[in-house]
C-alpha cells in the first residue's frame, strides 16, 4: 500500500506581485520502507517538497495523502499532530535545544504526545541507545560532537516510531567520517524496515537511497529506482 | 495535558535561572508591587489595632463636653468666648439625665512630678470619684479616692504605671509621698499599664488627683470638661438628652446656637478614616504604577525572548507542538516569573513586617498576602499572552530557518 500520495501538487508563491511556482505539478507516490533521495539544485523546489511532505507547508491546490489521512485541507492543529505522530525529523543543523540533556531532547515529542514521563524515559533511552548513545544520555549538546549531535537528533526522530523519517542534508554540518557513520545509521533504520527520506545535493549521500527524484523549476524530471 | 504542564512549568523555570540577572531586573517592577500592596497593609492593620486600643481608652460610650469641638474649624477665639463649663454641672446632670450612669468633671494640666530625687514632667488630671467609669483603665495595685476624699481636698493620689516604673521601680508605691509641683501627695493607687494614645502620648505617665485638691492647690483656672458615661446601645439617646440639660443649665433660647460641643470618639474614627483611606489610596497607587511598569518589562523581555527562541519554537512545532502548546510554554514563562517576584515581594515583606512589628505592632494580613500572590499571576498571565500568542502564530518554516 502507497503510503505518501502526492497527486497535482502546486505551491505558488506571490513574491513582490510575481507569481513563483516552487511547486509546479508535482506527482509521486512513496511506499512503505523506501529509501530515497531528492535531489535538485537551489530553487528547485526540493525545501518546498521536503516541508510539503513533512506536513510542515500545505499545498496552493493538489491532494496529498498520507497514510490515509488528507493532509492538504489539514489546519494547524491538525498538522502538528499529524508531525508528531507520523515524521521523524532530522535537521542539517541538528537543532537540538541546547540547555537541555539529550534524553530530555529525545523525550520532547513524547511530551507533546501527552506520554507520562516514566514511559517517556523508557522510550527515549531506547532511542538513544538504538543510535548508541547509551552512555552521553545525560550529555548537553555543547558535551557532543556532531555527529554524536546527529544521532540525538536521529534518536528525536525515532522515539515516536514515526511512519516516515524526513532528514534534510543529514550529513551538510559534519566531517566526512561522522557523515559516514550517519548514514550508516540511516542504512541500518531502512534495513529494518524504516521508510527514509533524504534530501540532499551531495551524489555521495544519495547513493544509499534505494531511490532518487531529481526536481528542476518545480517539476519532478527524473525517477530512478535502484536495486 | 498535565505532563504537558510539568514540561512547561520545568522549562519556565529552567528559563528563568538560566537569564538570572535578566529575570531580577525584570521582576522588580513585581516585587515592588506585591511589597508596597502588602507593607501598606501591615500598616494599616497595626494603625486600625492602635486606634482600638487609643479608642477604648477613649470609650466609645462616653461623652465629652467642652468647649471645644475635636477636629473642628472653629476659630480660637469663638472657643475661648463660650462660658466654662463648671464643676457644679456635674450634680446637676446627675439628677436631671436617666441615661447618665457616671458624670466626671476633668481638669487637666501639666505639672512636674517628683520622688526623692526623680523628676519628670507630665499630665495630671483632677477629677471625681467617678473618673475610673469613665476611662476603660483598671486599678493594678491600691484603690481610688472616695467621694469623701475629694470633697475634704484629700492629697491623694493614683499615679500612672510609667510613673510607678520610673520612680518605684520594684518597691511599693503605696503609701509612699510624690510631689507633684512640690507639694505632698499620697499615692493610693496604680492604674495598669495602657500603651501610647495614638502613638503621641503616653497615657501611662499621668497622676489623677481629686478635683477638690485640684483646685485648692492649683487654682480653678484651666479647661475643665466633663465625661459622661451612657449606656452602650443609648448613645444617641444619651447624647440628645445631655445636650437639652446644658441647654437648660445654660439657659439658651431655641434660637440661639449651643455654646459647648458634645464630642465622641466618632469624630476620631471619621477622621481616622479619612487617614486610613489616604494612606490606602496613595499604597493602591503606588502599587497600581509598579504593576503597570513591572507587566510593561515583562512583556518587552517575553518578546525577546519569543525573538530570541525562534528557532527552538520551529523546532518544537516541526515535532508536534500545537499552536496551543506554544502559547501555554510562553504564557507560563511569563506567569513564571510574575508568580516568583511575587513570593520574593511577599517574603521580603514577611520579613519586614516581623522587624516592624517590634517597633509597631502589627501583621502582615494573609488575605491580602494570598491576594497580591493572585495579583501577580494575573500581571503574567495579561503580559505575558501578547508576546506568547505571537510565539504560537509563527510560521514553523520561516522559525525553522531563523538565525
Amino acid at each position: 500500500m502507497s503510503l505518501i500520495n502526492l497527486n497535482d501538487i502546486y505551491k505558488i508563491y506571490n513574491v513582490g506581485g510575481e507569481e513563483v511556482r516552487a511547486l509546479d505539478g508535482v506527482d509521486i507516490t512513496i511506499n512503505s520502507n523506501e529509501y530515497l533521495a531528492i535531489m535538485g539544485p537551489s530553487g528547485s523546489g526540493k525545501s518546498t517538497m521536503m516541508n510539503m511532505i513533512g506536513c510542515l507547508d500545505t499545498p496552493s491546490s493538489g491532494i496529498y495523502m498520507f497514510e490515509g489521512e488528507e493532509v492538504h485541507i489539514m489546519d494547524d492543529a491538525q498538522l502538528a499532530s499529524i508531525r508528531n505522530r507520523k515524521i521523524g525529523f532530522v535537521f542539517q543543523t541538528f537543532n537540538l535545544l541546547p540547555k537541555a540533556s539529550a534524553l530530555q531532547n529525545v523525550e520532547i515529542p513524547l511530551v507533546y504526545a501527552n506520554i507520562k514521563k516514566e514511559k517517556r524515559i523508557k522510550m527515549a533511552s531506547k532511542a538513544l541507545k538504538d543510535v548508541g548513545l547509551e552512555d552521553r544520555m545525560y550529555h548537553k549538546p555543547n558535551e557532543l560532537s556532531g555527529g554524536q549531535r546527529q544521532r540525538v537528533a536521529i534518536a528525536r526522530a525515532l522515539v515516536n516510531q514515526p511512519s516516515i523519517i524526513l532528514a534534510d542534508e543529514p550529513t551538510g554540518n559534519l566531517d566526512s567520517k561522522s557523515g559516514h557513520e550517519i548514514m550508516g545509521i540511516f542504512d541500518d533504520l531502512h534495513s529494518q524496515g524504516n521508510t527514509i527520506i533524504l534530501v540532499t545535493h551531495e551524489d555521495v549521500i544519495a547513493q544509499h537511497a534505494k531511490r532518487t527524484i531529481r526536481l528542476f523549476d518545480g517539476k519532478i524530471t527524473d525517477d530512478t529506482k535502484r536495486k | 495535558m498535565f505532563s504537558l504542564f510539568f514540561e512547561n512549568f520545568r522549562i519556565s523555570i529552567g528559563s528563568v535561572f538560566a537569564n538570572k540577572t535578566r529575570s531580577i531586573l525584570t521582576a522588580l517592577g513585581i516585587v515592588i508591587g506585591v511589597l508596597s500592596v502588602t507593607l501598606m497593609g501591615t500598616l494599616i492593620s497595626g494603625l486600625d489595632r492602635s486606634f482600638e486600643n487609643s479608642m477604648s481608652w477613649l470609650g466609645k460610650d462616653i461623652l465629652h463636653i467642652s468647649r471645644y469641638e475635636w477636629f473642628s474649624d472653629m476659630e480660637w477665639w469663638e472657643v475661648k468666648n463660650r462660658p466654662r463649663l463648671r464643676s457644679e454641672y456635674v450634680e446637676k446632670i446627675r439628677q436631671r439625665s436617666k441615661y447618665a450612669l457616671a458624670v466626671s468633671p476633668v481638669m487637666q494640666r501639666g505639672a512636674s512630678l517628683a520622688y526623692k530625687d526623680k523628676e519628670t514632667q507630665t499630665e495630671i488630671f483632677g477629677t471625681n470619684e467617678d473618673y475610673m467609669e469613665t476611662i476603660s483603665t483598671n486599678i493594678e495595685q491600691g484603690r481610688f479616692f472616695t467621694e469623701t476624699e475629694d470633697i475634704s481636698g484629700s492629697r491623694v493620689t493614683i499615679i500612672g504605671h510609667g510613673i510607678k516604673e520610673a520612680f518605684f521601680e520594684g518597691d511599693n508605691p503605696i503609701g509612699q509621698y510624690i510631689k507633684i509641683d512640690n507639694v505632698k501627695f499620697k499615692v493610693i493607687g496604680v492604674l495598669e499599664k495602657q500603651g501610647k494614645f495614638l502613638g503621641f502620648f503616653s497615657v501611662d505617665k499621668q497622676a489623677v488627683l481629686p478635683l477638690g485638691a485640684f483646685n485648692r492647690i492649683f487654682s480653678k483656672r484651666g479647661w475643665m470638661r466633663l465625661s459622661v458615661k451612657v449606656p452602650e446601645d443609648k448613645v444617641s439617646e444619651g447624647l440628645d438628652e445631655i445636650s437639652g440639660i446644658m441647654r437648660q443649665l445654660r439657659r439658651l433660647k431655641p434660637s440661639e446656637k449651643s455654646d459647648f460641643s458634645i464630642n465622641q470618639t466618632k469624630a476620631f474614627e471619621s477622621q481616622y478614616n479619612t487617614l486610613k483611606f489616604a494612606i490606602g489610596g496613595t499604597g493602591f497607587f503606588i502599587t497600581l504604577l509598579s504593576l503597570i511598569v513591572g507587566g510593561i518589562g515583562i512583556m518587552n523581555i517575553m518578546f525577546v525572548t519569543v525573538k530570541e527562541r525562534t528557532k527552538e519554537i520551529g523546532v518544537r512545532k516541526a515535532i508536534g507542538a500545537t499552536n496551543g502548546m506554544i502559547l501555554s510554554q510562553f504564557l507560563m514563562e511569563a506567569v513564571t516569573i510574575c508568580l516568583v517576584a511575587g513570593l520574593v515581594g511577599l517574603m521580603i515583606a514577611y520579613i519586614s513586617s516581623i522587624f516592624i512589628n517590634k517597633i509597631f505592632p502589627s501583621t502582615l494580613p494573609i488575605g491580602l498576602s494570598i491576594f497580591s500572590i493572585v495579583m501577580s499571576i494575573f500581571v503574567g498571565v495579561v503580559s505575558g499572552f501578547i508576546p506568547a500568542y505571537k510565539a504560537s502564530k509563527l510560521d514553523p518554516i520561516d522559525s525553522l530557518r531563523y538565525e
